[in-house]
């Protein structure tokens, strides 16, 4: 199905047009089939050396450059999305392999409001980046290469959003931008949640915490735009897709229905999830085995990879 | 390795430029009549709650305090009615009565099935800390749900001198109360998890602050989606004046941009200090019991 059909007007939902759950299964099999597929293809950069991501021997180092790789990502869609450019020389140089853009232009908003929610987001997403890449200093990690184009195919057909041979252009439309966006957000918060007991230093925890707010009020946002506009099954599928790729655990929601709103994913203690970088890991590479693919082609750069 | 997260030299980015003024002499001069009409209690054994004296289990109460604050604003808007008997008792502190609240008349259905779930989520907070508690946890102080929210009202401006502010009459004021409440557990939780010791409770304190989070950030977007800049501008001026700290409030813009997450030039979420939360929770900047919780709250910050 055409990718332009989440550019509904308030209030409706083409819930009708979304596949049932065999279908969403089929649509799986087909994104892991074509996930191995590229893999088969491609030389794998730091495949063998891809890290467990255990607490023990972690340092706050690692895993601010963690959470670097991913502001750089955030970052990248959202200047894109809004701006029409990406992150600038300055922003973007470190350790590791310093990797291209792929994908991502100017969304032209038919709702100037979420156009103005776009830039928002944009500059915090900017801030992180320069903020962590400060405290960092020369231990800063480059931006890894990053698949804004096809990886949001690959992630919409596994989620059943698209067909098989659908394309999904996270760009083309304001719905479209914002089902994109929510493929990131939770993740976000997740990981940073999942991040938190690991930190050693009380001081870099309290930066951790702030971040973590941040995110969560922009998915928060992002959910009630969602919500608001009844897009329940694109959101439950989105979330059922994040929740296959990162492991056995349920850690993930959607946003609920007509009857009952879950516009903040929480457990039954009222926290929200965590995941470990691993989780984070296999959602933004788009496959359960940790393989670097997906939105980081060449996968991210630091130890935690 | 502390990695250096203070801020560069440069100026911090204010929020916009909103007529803020008179709202808050107005704010200030309703705050001094009120306090000194008003019988305080515990202001003598009040607490400087030095971060280095404070146990987790000092911190779990204050955060306690705050859903218990929390979860009967929300359970009264969304059913009518309160918490438990079972919910509330505690072998700490004075347990007190809730003075107004009741069910909002909701006109839009995706608000009504929002204020359910804020609900739920604050009911699971609370008895999160009071099973975490046990025998440690404190009882449900004395909350006003009623007049502290004309209080509130008249000190940011929203109304007259003379009017009155009903938080459950209709979803629009509804809105503006949540508002009132939610950026300020967002800061009350980053401000205190480092304060931390155990990092089990310090990742439950993530958790519950990645909800608050996400909830100010629904509540900010529904607020802006109705056009509320000047209202959510001026709550949000009172709640920097009252805590006595400048530059770390904003309110949701001017509608010619948005501003959904309250933020620093760094992009950071800012925090505040338990001493910081109670001024603006008893509505007045000297922290003197008073506002929502009328007889303080209980634990060892207060």
């Amino acid at each position: 199905m055409p990718a332009d059909i989440f550019h509904l007007p308030e209030g409706q939902n083409s819930s009708g047009r979304l596949p049932g759950p065999a279908d969403l299964g089929a649509a799986r099999r087909v994104f892991f089939q074509s996930v191995a597929m590229g893999l088969a293809g491609a030389a794998v950069i730091g495949a063998g050396t891809k890290a467990s991501a255990q607490a023990a021997g972690i340092s706050d180092v690692d895993i601010f450059n963690f959470a670097l790789n991913l502001e750089y990502l955030e970052a990248e869609f959202y200047q894109r999305a809004a701006f029409g450019r990406g992150l600038q020389p300055g922003d973007i140089e470190g350790t590791g392999t310093l990797g291209m853009v792929d994908g991502g232009k100017q969304v032209q908003f038919a709702d100037a409001n979420i156009g103005k929610y776009a830039v928002e987001i944009a500059n915090d997403e900017l801030a992180h980046v320069r903020l962590l890449r400060r405290a960092l200093g020369s231990n800063a990690v480059a931006r890894p290469a990053i698949d804004l184009g096809f990886s949001f195919t690959l992630a919409a057909r596994a989620a059943g959003l698209v067909g098989p041979n659908d394309t999904f252009d996270a760009f083309g439309s304001d719905m479209n931008f914002l089902l994109a966006a929510f493929i990131f957000e939770d993740v976000g918060v997740t990981a940073y949640k999942g991040a938190a007991p690991l930190i050693s230093d009380p001081a870099n925890l309290s930066g951790a915490a702030r971040i973590l707010a941040v995110e969560g009020y922009h998915a928060g946002a992002v959910r009630t735009l969602l919500y608001a506009n009844g897009f329940y099954q694109q959101t439950q599928a989105i979330s059922d897709a994040r929740d296959s790729l990162d492991g056995s655990s349920d850690l993930d929601q959607g946003i609920g229905d007509a009857n009952t709103s879950n516009i903040v994913p929480s457990d039954a203690s009222g926290q929200v999830f965590g995941r470990t970088p691993q989780e984070v890991l296999n959602i933004v590479y788009l496959n359960p085995n940790t393989q670097p693919t997906g939105f980081f082609p060449n996968g991210l750069n630091g130890t935690l990879r | 390795m502390s990695l250096d997260f203070s801020a560069p030299a440069h100026a911090s980015a204010g929020p916009a430029s909103l007529d803020i003024v008179g709202g808050r002499r107005a704010f200030i001069k309703a705050l001094g009549l009120g306090v000194a009409g008003t019988a305080v209690m515990g202001t003598v054994g009040s607490t400087q709650a030095s971060a280095q004296a404070l146990t987790d289990t000092d911190i779990l109460n204050f955060a306690l305090n705050l859903e218990y604050l929390g979860s009967e604003f929300y359970l009264r808007a969304s059913t009518g009615s309160g918490l438990s008997d079972a919910e509330v008792s505690g072998s700490v502190g004075t347990l007190g009565p809730v003075s107004g609240g009741r069910q909002v008349p909701f006109e839009t259905r995706y608000l009504a099935n929002f204020a359910n779930e804020l609900a739920v989520d604050e009911r699971a907070h609370l008895n999160t800390l009071r099973g975490s508690l046990g025998s440690a946890a404190i009882a449900r102080p004395q909350i006003d749900l009623g007049a502290a929210f004309t209080f509130a009202a008249r000190g940011a401006g929203l109304i007259g001198p003379n009017d009155t502010f009903d938080a459950f009459a209709n979803e629009n004021n509804f809105l503006l109360s949540a508002f009132i409440f939610e950026d300020v557990c967002v800061t009350a939780l980053t401000g205190a998890a480092p304060l931390l010791q155990s990092k089990e409770i310090l990742s439950v304190a993530a958790g519950f602050l990645g909800v608050e989070a996400y909830q100010a950030g629904a509540i900010r977007t529904f607020l802006t989606s109705r056009g509320f800049f000047q209202q959510a501008g001026l709550i949000s001026a009172a709640r920097g004046k009252l805590d006595g700290v400048g530059s770390d409030d904003q309110g949701i813009s001017d509608g010619a941009t948005v501003n959904i997450s309250p933020t620093d030039v760094d992009g950071l979420a800012f925090a505040r200090t338990p001493q910081e939360v109670l001024r603006i929770a008893y509505l007045n900047p000297q922290g003197t019991p008073n506002g929502f919780f009328p007889m303080g709250v209980n634990g060892t910050i207060r």
